[in-house]
């Protein structure tokens, strides 16, 4: 991923920011340019909630480039308290512990990727919530 | 405002390469082979042709090839004739068809070749998987280790749990397609496969086994399309084509209602039937895009070919068995024949034909008089359904 690409998207992935569209009220993550079920280009920035549950998961072992090290790890479907569900690693369990149902929250790790010039990146992963 | 087509479309040849790796040929032999076998099948040469539609995803990725219409024609010895190319990731065999009987249709072409051609073989596993997931939105999966097999197990999860049925059943998608595939001579998989193997195979991501997904492979299909009645003055066997039809849906999972939904397949099928005016039990048979082994099952209940949650029901009542009332993947289907990406709409209209045309030799469904081709990308983002009807 370019730089550039990387830069532009920082503020989904570092504060978990999605849009809302203004018209119909449906709220997207990662943040839309067109509202896919009105049609309306009116979206307004909307942070999404930073703990929720785990409604499925799976454990990954065929991993893409840089990922070869940490498999297996698991991917799953958060549906954050304010409703919207996301696509995430869960990190911090081990692949034999991991429950569906399972309180998460988000935090924010290191990708493998690390851009030309050294900058390092970052993303949101969630893990479970502790007490 | 719907616009009808003018001209009944029919399907006139067919010629392809085996699905295999293919180490001696190049993405332009592939192609050229296929295309040849294809006129040399009508009688016809390349010279007569109005027009190649070329369909591909991966050039631009694995060979570093773009403009992919213009350089494969030009490999045909064609440098004066109509040539486009359609990308639609595993959609884009079928979408080359749908755009070809389009512009037959309207009278934009007479005598057209669609041909789509992969070649994935140069190309790592690994490097595959991520051309896989390349279909989705870059900015979003796999930058965070989300694979295609990662979504693809979501969305098998979640089937097993609403509809209460075992992976074990679901898999008997890939056994049914490696039994057909046993006397299918362009097979890049003609071996049994049983559901002990499947289920001791590797794991992609949990539940998704390696053994219930197709492997990288190379292939090139062609077929050669002409007005109806430009076919009956030919005096050559051909299929008709009663229906194409292309609908889409999100291509973010999560911004679905449900998973399950795969309401462009549902909505793409309900359409093809009525432009067809048949029912899914009139079908003679359906090739399904089976990328999974749970996206066959799936296929089998929005198609309408079976109740919501029944999928695995028809697999073990055996109909969907080249002797059944609902053959499926009468050649192998994705598992077992194969899935050269961009060609795999092609195989499947290709194996239509020689259904219709009552010379898909072991293989023959008996009777065959309609068949249905489902052919998708991004888990059923966008699908093509295209019917062929027996003329004879």
């Amino acid at each position: 991923m370019a730089a550039s690409a990387y830069w532009r998207t920082r503020l989904h992935r570092y504060r978990l920011l999605g849009n809302k569209c203004a018209a119909c009220g449906k709220v997207f993550f990662p943040p839309r340019l067109v509202c896919s079920y009105c049609g309306s280009a009116k979206l307004e920035e909307y942070k999404l909630a930073e703990r929720g549950k785990l409604v499925e998961y799976t454990v990954v072992y065929s991993a893409p480039k840089g990922y070869d090290a940490v498999v297996p790890y698991v991917v799953g479907i958060v549906e954050l308290e304010n409703g919207v569900r996301v696509v995430a690693q869960i990190t911090d369990v081990d692949v034999n512990e991991v429950k569906e149902g399972m309180e998460v929250e988000l935090t924010i790790r290191r990708l493998p990727e690390q851009l030309e010039g050294g900058m390092i990146c970052y993303t949101y992963k969630f893990r479970p919530v502790i007490g | 405002m719907k616009c009808w087509p003018m001209r009944d479309v029919a399907v006139i040849s067919i010629g392809y390469t085996r699905v295999s790796e293919h180490w001696e040929k190049s993405l332009k032999g592939l192609f050229v082979e296929a295309s040849l076998k294809a006129l040399e099948s009508a009688g016809l040469s390349a010279k007569s042709l109005d027009g190649i539609y070329v369909a591909n995803s991966l050039s631009g990725y694995i060979q570093g090839q773009t403009n992919l219409a213009n350089v494969l024609a030009d490999s045909l010895g064609l440098y004066d004739k109509f040539a486009i190319s359609i990308d639609a990731g595993g959609a884009s065999g079928a979408l080359a068809i749908h755009e070809a009987y389009r512009d037959v249709a309207h009278g934009i072409r007479d005598l057209v070749l669609v041909c789509g051609v992969e070649k994935m073989s140069e190309a790592s596993t690994q490097e595959i998987m991520s051309a896989l997931t390349s279909v989705q939105d870059q900015e979003q999966f796999e930058y965070m280790g989300a694979t295609v097999h990662s979504l693809a197990a979501l969305i098998y999860k979640t089937y097993l749990k609403r509809y209460k049925v075992r992976q074990e059943e679901v898999v008997l998608m890939s056994v049914v397609d490696h039994e057909h595939a046993l006397t299918c001579s362009h097979a890049q998989y003609p071996f049994r496969l049983s559901v002990e193997a499947i289920m001791d195979s590797a794991l992609l991501a949990e539940p998704v086994r390696v053994l219930e997904a197709p492997s990288p492979s190379d292939g090139a299909a062609a077929i050669i399309m002409c007005p109806h009645e430009m076919a009956k003055e030919l005096g050559l066997p051909h299929a008709r084509v009663a229906a194409s039809e292309v609908a889409r849906d999100r291509i973010n999972l999560m911004e679905r209602e449900d998973l399950l939904d795969m309401r462009a397949l549902v909505e793409a099928s309900r359409r093809a039937y009525e432009v067809a005016n048949v029912k899914p039990s009139d079908l003679s048979f359906a090739e399904l895009y089976d990328d999974y082994s749970v996206m066959g099952v799936i296929a089998l209940e929005k198609l309408g070919l079976c109740d919501p949650g029944k999928g695995v029901e028809l697999l073990k009542s055996g109909e969907v068995m080249l002797k059944g009332s609902m053959p499926v993947n009468t050649f192998g289907g994705l598992k077992a024949r194969g899935a050269p990406l961009g060609a795999i709409g092609i195989y499947q209209a290709a194996e239509a034909f020689l259904q219709l045309t009552n010379s898909a030799g072991p293989n023959q469904v008996k009777n065959a008089r309609i068949g249905l081709t489902h052919t998708s990308c991004g888990f059923n983002s966008l699908v093509v359904i295209n019917l062929f009807e027996a003329c004879c």
